[in-house]
């Protein structure tokens, strides 16, 4: 070892010992929190709610009105629950914001991409909720009105489009323009997929049966798939960027007093 | 610490410099490639289901389509690959600005396209062949992802173009990156073509 190396070392093992930040272990509380969100997200609406795979487009309003009837009690614990547990969106936002932050390319995206998901889950999100517990809690309304919500429920989940490409082609920017290698470039080329698979669903507005009706091939089961994949993919590089983080990583506010 | 070299036994000094092995574009963009290549054979799969079930319908549709101007298109992507090609190996041999030009040359055979493309859908929009018609809806939607993939393709290309004037050394590694891209919207449009206005 040279003289230089040997004094390096002497002056590490006199550094006192850093206090250890609480900021791994948070990490860590936020991944499993994200992962039991979207797994309750995926029982509420799935299994429960019925809202994926979907109801057929093409129905009449007495066919909407007994398909409500048939899945009420479902829908009524389903989305109860994800009413309640609405917040873990913002939880989730949050967590992919930190590592944009995290980003050499700057704050501003990582900001772009929660405030385009925090909105995005209203029309996304919380319409479909609200459309369908009260078709399913108000049952004796005008049949016309139960196929408006129907229709209004699944239109504003499948079709509100615009937010979530944003939030996408945001993420896409910010790791393709990042030095720091927080995440793979690979995985914004990923996320280039789902931008497509938005774009594309935006026919089923249009089309009320067929590949591109909101219960299309294309329209939905190849953008699941890719939904599928993205989380998939995110969840394992949330896992290695939280790894990587250690004591001595720095971090992003402190106290005024602890500077 | 040791000079790079002073110590190391006399086999390796003899022996020739190991050139590190890569994947030419690199990882990053074949992920892209591979998985959009999937992804598209999922929409050409669920096209020729769809095709199976009305085929009387699909042909009586497919008619209407200009041959004429599918066939051109295909010409100029065919040739702007070439231009591509040419381009990685004139970077590789250093040539710059050869490659700057084969790039641009690549680039103007995009924008013929998207030309083409736009008179195209104007032409058959303007005959009411709209997306009321399950084939049209499949064409328009084919074609569009396509041509957002080209626009991608000239973006990328565009970064590419800028490289070359920088001397950071990245200039094969992105000039292969954005050749690759490109490659791979050629083929996606030589299947688009086959599919669309060949298969009868």
């Amino acid at each position: 070892m040279t003289d230089a190396g040997s004094a390096l070392a002497e002056d590490r093992s006199e550094e006192p010992a850093e206090p250890e930040r609480k900021g791994k272990r948070e990490i860590w509380i936020f991944y499993w929190l994200f992962g039991v969100f979207y797994t309750a997200l995926s029982v509420g609406v799935c299994l429960l709610g019925r809202a994926t795979p979907p109801p057929r487009p093409d129905v009449t309003e007495l066919q909407a009105v007994a398909w409500f009837d048939k899945h009420q009690m479902g829908i009524q614990v389903g989305f109860v629950f994800l009413l309640v547990i609405a917040g873990g969106a913002a939880i989730s936002n949050g967590i992919i914001g930190y590592f944009m932050k995290r980003m050499s390319s700057g704050k501003m995206l990582a900001y772009a991409y929660i405030a385009a998901m925090g909105v995005g889950a209203i029309p996304g999100f919380q319409v479909l909720l609200v459309c369908w517990l009260t078709a399913t809690f108000r049952p004796d309304r005008d049949p016309d009105v139960m196929y408006l919500l129907y229709d209004l429920g699944m239109l504003s989940y499948n079709g509100s489009l615009g937010c979530f490409t944003a939030a996408y082609i945001v993420v896409a920017i910010a790791i393709l323009y990042d030095k720091n290698r927080i995440f793979p470039k690979w995985f914004a080329y990923v996320t280039i997929w789902q931008v497509v698979t938005e774009v594309l669903a935006s026919q089923m507005w249009l089309h009320h049966s067929g590949a591109f009706a909101w219960n299309g091939m294309i329209t939905l089961y190849i953008a699941l798939v890719v939904f599928g994949l993205w989380i998939v993919c995110f969840l394992a590089l949330f896992r290695k960027a939280a790894a990587a983080e250690t004591a001595r990583t720095p971090a992003l506010y402190e106290l005024e007093g602890t500077r | 610490m040791t000079a790079p070299g002073r110590d190391l036994p006399a086999t390796a000094q003899s022996s020739p410099p190991v050139r590190e092995r890569s994947l030419p574009g690199g990882v990053d963009m074949w992920v892209m490639v591979l998985g959009d290549l999937f992804f598209f054979g999922c929409y050409f799969v669920t096209y020729m289901v769809f095709r199976a079930l009305s085929v009387e319908e699909f042909s009586a549709s497919q008619r209407h389509l200009n041959v004429g101007i599918g066939v051109t298109n295909t010409v100029v992507l065919l040739t702007s690959s070439l231009f591509a090609a040419l381009a990685v190996i004139a970077v590789r041999e250093g040539a710059l600005r050869n490659a700057r030009r084969l790039l641009l040359a690549t680039g103007a055979c995009g924008v013929l396209f998207t030309l083409l493309k736009v008179y195209e859908w104007h032409s058959e929009i303007s005959r009411g062949h709209t997306i009321h018609d399950e084939f049209f809806g499949f064409y328009y939607v084919f074609t569009g992802v396509h041509l957002v993939h080209l626009a991608l393709g000239l973006l990328i290309l565009g970064i590419a173009v800028r490289e070359l004037h920088d001397s950071r050394g990245r200039r094969p590694a992105i000039v292969e990156q954005s050749v690759l891209f490109w490659h791979m919207i050629d083929l996606l449009w030589v299947v688009i073509f086959a599919l669309l206005y060949l298969m009868r």
